[in-house]
């Protein structure tokens, strides 16, 4: 009943706030409605330049404001789930995989910056709200040469709008749902509710821009199941503010400073059952992501331009779990980690080539309980320096070839070269091929972890530094039952490689159709594997992180386009990706591996079984219908995914067709909007119309939820 | 006189398990303890391997029992009989003892293949059957290491397919067996059961086997 007030109230402030707006902004002049049609847009993640999107050599994507907006969406991560390829991953927030790479390969930016704080590798891409993004830029294939770790599978660029056009605009969201009852009421208390508020604005006063964006999401959805033993979404809060100055000293000189932070606030309550016993836990989890960053560009002259870069930023990760059935203990987890860089980079330019060169220093340090003691500091240092060189011998050929060293204080170097070549054929027919090498140095949890899991068996994780020092001293002490044949491949781990090819192009028979192909094989090296090294005496295992998997990626992405006329648009996407572990396959060549007929009898296990690396689908596909008038506009987005495999139910220690997938599926997400003349923006829509859900293997994605949203212009 | 009065008892049992077995008219119960024959291989189904009664901080546990069969005579037999070479293998959760060793007074012994159960069809030559010596045993326990593997994120015990354990018999004869279910009613429940199922369900042995008076199967 007190639920019920509370949200009661929050509608009536909800739509008080908006009708009180729209009274006192209605009086304000036409808006805007023409847009610069973007036919040939600037890209700046694929070279570090600026470059016309038709010119550049490896495959770039660009999401721009406007599909962000039309989608409703709120957060990265609900604008990447629409974008072909881009599967995202559940558990320890919401990952992206890239050409079927797991989240850990793929690097995440902020307006060239990267963030930190991942867990389990995973950078959870809710913490990024959209509201504030200009476009976002989507880069495929190894990266490594310019961007360094990371950067294997690609790189996503989030670029925030920085225009510095006078402005003052307000927004305002509601959206509810209840995937139980299909159709969920405003304020009843099975309803999940997710509202969103923001504030932007910008002004230029002579030299000087400023601009800032406030928004606060906060997402409530465990009240109908409290304690479940599902893991639905929990109640979140998340909160962004950025301000960004920008100062221009002179046509030749501009000083831009950026400060973001992002707190997220996520309240616990559920229930876990193990081994018949039911846990009660409850407590929050609390993460800040503080961003400072200052740019530095000066042209000294047509041809050269040098950029500075200082960034600072600092990630603060908490977990704190109390237990209702014992009292007395308390899960308290902490990761703290700063991140520092600095940077500079020189542009030169000729008539037909470009030279980019530059080098910088980092600092990287993390303080964790989840290693031996959260005082002690884990630092890394990374001295890099990188160089490119893009050649255009003819109007029709780009040639790139660049180059990547990255020197790291606790483990190996990394060399990453990358190669690519742009041929335009015809105006119609465009081609494209890029072969790069890509590299992720090693965690700091792969390094220094110190886990003993008491809960389940005593079973113990160290990091490779502290590994052998441990087991040696618990062997001396007599506490070593064996030593597996895995502890002698322990040493100092060096990065995980991946080489990638990717070749394709553009072709565009008419005016109205565009098509995009792209062919791609990843080979990755030295994949970091958690391996079982010793016994203890009594019977638990120790594990730790050794450099022993090789793995293969390799698929096809397609992409058509159709403007049948000036307002209505066609987009379709699709992806086949295939995968496998190379030792897998080497076990089925010798003939080794089994799996069982459908008499529960063991069978010899052939290659077309096989089906490579977990949580990867075969298929997947978009499509997208719009409408837009300018003043109009409705969307209508499906996506698909097809089944994958999620865990090894035969037991043979490999994914093949014998063992258990999750379904595959059909997401349609439509919205539409109006845009009035005195500058507000109305906008509605429905995600996962069809209330598609799967708690096991889906735990992010929400039911059938219903959204109306305003946005105000508060100066003309 | 005890344990002769005993013996007669589980001979009744065995003797009650065949007459039902005999009841072909009344539909199979698919969770019922079952032994059938069919030309040389044999099918036990549901043969309880110290069963899951409740948890003990926090850990499910049986009553501490094995049980014993014997595959000369295709008979699960009394715990009565657990000093005698009147077994072959004894089950427990995912112990398996060979009559030998530590575990018997047999002559027993098996190693575990990895091959198709078909195409094993001599003892090889260079077999070394061990024995059990507790507290390891001829059967090596562990995920991976011996007949089955375990996924700690799912919580299922699934028998490696591919696996073939060669058993000398109590009386020093040979057997090969396969594991081809841990689960009641020889279905391993999915990687979303609870856990109460996944718990309920657990440490019911379906396998086949073939027992030979020779070296071939």
């Amino acid at each position: 009943m007190h639920q019920n007030t509370t949200k009661m109230k929050k509608i009536i402030l909800t739509s008080a706030a908006a009708l009180y707006s729209a009274i006192l902004f209605a009086q304000f002049g036409p808006e805007d409605t023409t847009r610069p049609k973007e036919l040939d847009e600037i890209v700046v993640t694929a070279t570090r330049t600026e470059r016309k999107i038709s010119n550049v050599a490896v495959p770039v994507r660009v999401i721009d404001q406007k599909t962000i907006q039309q989608a409703g969406s709120l957060r990265l991560r609900d604008i990447l789930q629409e974008q072909a390829g881009l599967y995202m991953t559940n558990g320890f927030g919401v990952g992206v995989q890239m050409q079927g790479l797991s989240p850990d390969y793929t690097l995440i930016m902020v307006d060239g910056e990267p963030l930190v704080g991942r867990t389990a590798g995973v950078l959870d891409l809710n913490r990024v709200a959209v509201g504030n993004v200009r476009k976002i830029e989507i880069v495929k294939g190894p990266s490594s040469s310019l961007y360094g770790s990371e950067a294997m599978a690609g790189v996503i660029n989030v670029i925030t709008d920085n225009s510095f056009r006078k402005k003052l605009n307000a927004g305002i969201r509601y959206g509810f749902g209840n995937p139980d009852k299909g159709w969920g009421l405003p304020g009843a208390s099975s309803t999940f509710e997710n509202m969103d508020f923001s504030l932007q604005g910008s002004t230029t006063i002579g030299k000087l821009g400023i601009q800032f964006f406030s928004d606060a999401n906060l997402f409530d959805a465990v009240s109908f199941r409290l304690y479940s033993a599902e893991r639905v979404p929990q109640p979140v809060k998340r909160f962004t503010n950025q301000l960004q100055l920008s100062y221009r000293f002179s046509q030749k000189t501009k000083l831009s400073l950026s400060v973001r932070d992002a707190y997220d606030h996520i309240k616990q309550e559920f229930a876990t059952t193990n081994n018949g016993g039911i846990t009660h836990s409850y407590g929050r989890e609390a993460n800040n992501d503080l961003n400072m960053n200052a740019v530095l560009l000066h042209q000294f002259s047509d041809k050269v331009k040098n950029t500075t870069r200082l960034y600072a930023t600092t990630y603060n990760g908490s977990q704190i779990l109390h237990f209702r059935e014992f009292t007395d203990s308390v899960y308290d987890d902490e990761f703290r980690q700063h991140f520092y860089r600095a940077e500079n980079q020189t542009d030169v330019s000729w008539t037909r080539s470009t030279l980019t060169a530059g080098g910088g220093y980092a600092i990287d340090q993390v303080n964790s309980t989840r290693y031996d003691d959260i005082s002690s500091r884990k630092q890394n240092t990374i001295a890099y320096g990188f160089a490119q060189y893009e050649w255009r011998p003819a109007d029709a050929v780009t040639v790139i070839a660049g180059v990547r060293y990255d020197d790291n204080k606790l483990f190996a170097a990394a060399f990453s070269p990358k190669l690519a070549l742009r041929y335009t054929v015809s105006k119609k027919l465009s081609l494209k091929a890029s072969v790069g090498r890509g590299f992720k140095a090693p965690d700091f949890r792969q390094l220094y972890l110190n886990f003993t899991n008491n809960a389940a068996g005593g079973y113990s994780v160290f990091g490779s530094i502290d590994a052998v020092r441990i087991i040696d001293q618990l062997n001396r002490l007599g506490q070593i039952a064996e030593i597996r044949d895995d502890y002698s491949k322990l040493k100092q781990l060096t990065p995980e490689y991946s080489t990638g090819v990717n070749a394709g192009g553009t072709y565009t028979p008419t005016d109205k159709l565009n098509f995009n192909f792209n062919v791609f094989r990843n080979d990755i090296e030295n994949l970091i594997d958690a391996r079982e090294v010793a016994v203890r005496s009594n019977g638990t295992q120790i594990y730790s992180y050794i450099n022993v998997k090789n793995a293969f990626t390799q698929g096809v992405e397609l992409e058509a386009a159709y403007q049948f006329n000036e307002k209505f648009r066609v987009n379709a996407g699709y992806q086949y990706l295939y995968t496998a572990d190379k030792a897998d396959l080497q076990k089925i060549d010798s003939k080794t591996v089994f799996t069982r007929d459908e008499n529960g009898f063991s069978r010899l296990l052939t290659k077309a079984d096989y089906v490579g690396l977990p949580n990867r689908s075969r298929n997947m596909a978009n499509l997208k219908l719009s409408y837009d008038n300018k003043k109009f506009f409705a969307t209508s987005r499906i996506l698909y995914r097809s089944k994958w495999v999620v865990s090894d139910a035969d037991g043979n220690g490999l994914y093949n067709k014998q063992d258990e997938f999750a379904k595959g599926y059909v997401q349609l997400n439509i919205s539409a909007g109006r845009q009035f003349k005195n500058g507000i923006r109305v906008q509605g829509g429905m995600d996962n119309v069809l209330n598609y859900r799967d708690i096991n293997n889906l735990p992010n994605l929400a039911g059938r939820m219903i959204y109306l949203s305003a946005q105000f212009k508060l100066i003309p | 006189m005890k344990n002769t009065i005993i013996s007669a008892l589980a001979l009744a049992v065995v003797f009650t398990a065949c007459t039902k077995d005999k009841n072909v008219t009344k539909p199979v119960d698919p969770n019922a303890f079952s032994v059938a024959v069919s030309g040389k291989i044999v099918t036990v189904k549901n043969l309880p391997a110290d069963t899951i009664v409740g948890l003990v901080s926090g850990q499910p546990v049986g009553v501490g029992k094995y049980s014993f069969f014997n595959l000369r005579t295709n008979a699960w037999v009394s715990n009565a009989d657990s000093a005698s070479s009147n077994w072959d293998l004894a089950f427990n959760g995912s112990t398996i003892r060979v009559n030998a060793g530590t575990s018997g007074p047999g002559a027993g012994g098996a190693f575990v293949l990895v091959g198709a159960y078909d195409n094993l069809t001599t003892v090889p030559a260079d077999s070394v059957f061990k024995t059990d010596a507790y507290p390891s045993y001829a059967i090596t326990k562990g995920s991976g290491k011996g007949w089955y593997s375990y996924d700690g994120a799912t919580n299922l015990l699934t028998p490696i397919p591919g696996r073939v354990l060669v058993i000398k018999t109590a009386d020093g004869r040979f057997a090969k067996v396969e594991i081809l279910n841990y689960y009641r009613g020889g279905v391993t429940p999915s990687a979303s059961a609870t856990d109460e199922i996944k718990t309920s369900e657990q440490r019911y042995y379906t396998f086949r086997y073939t027992f030979s008076n020779s070296t071939t199967f």
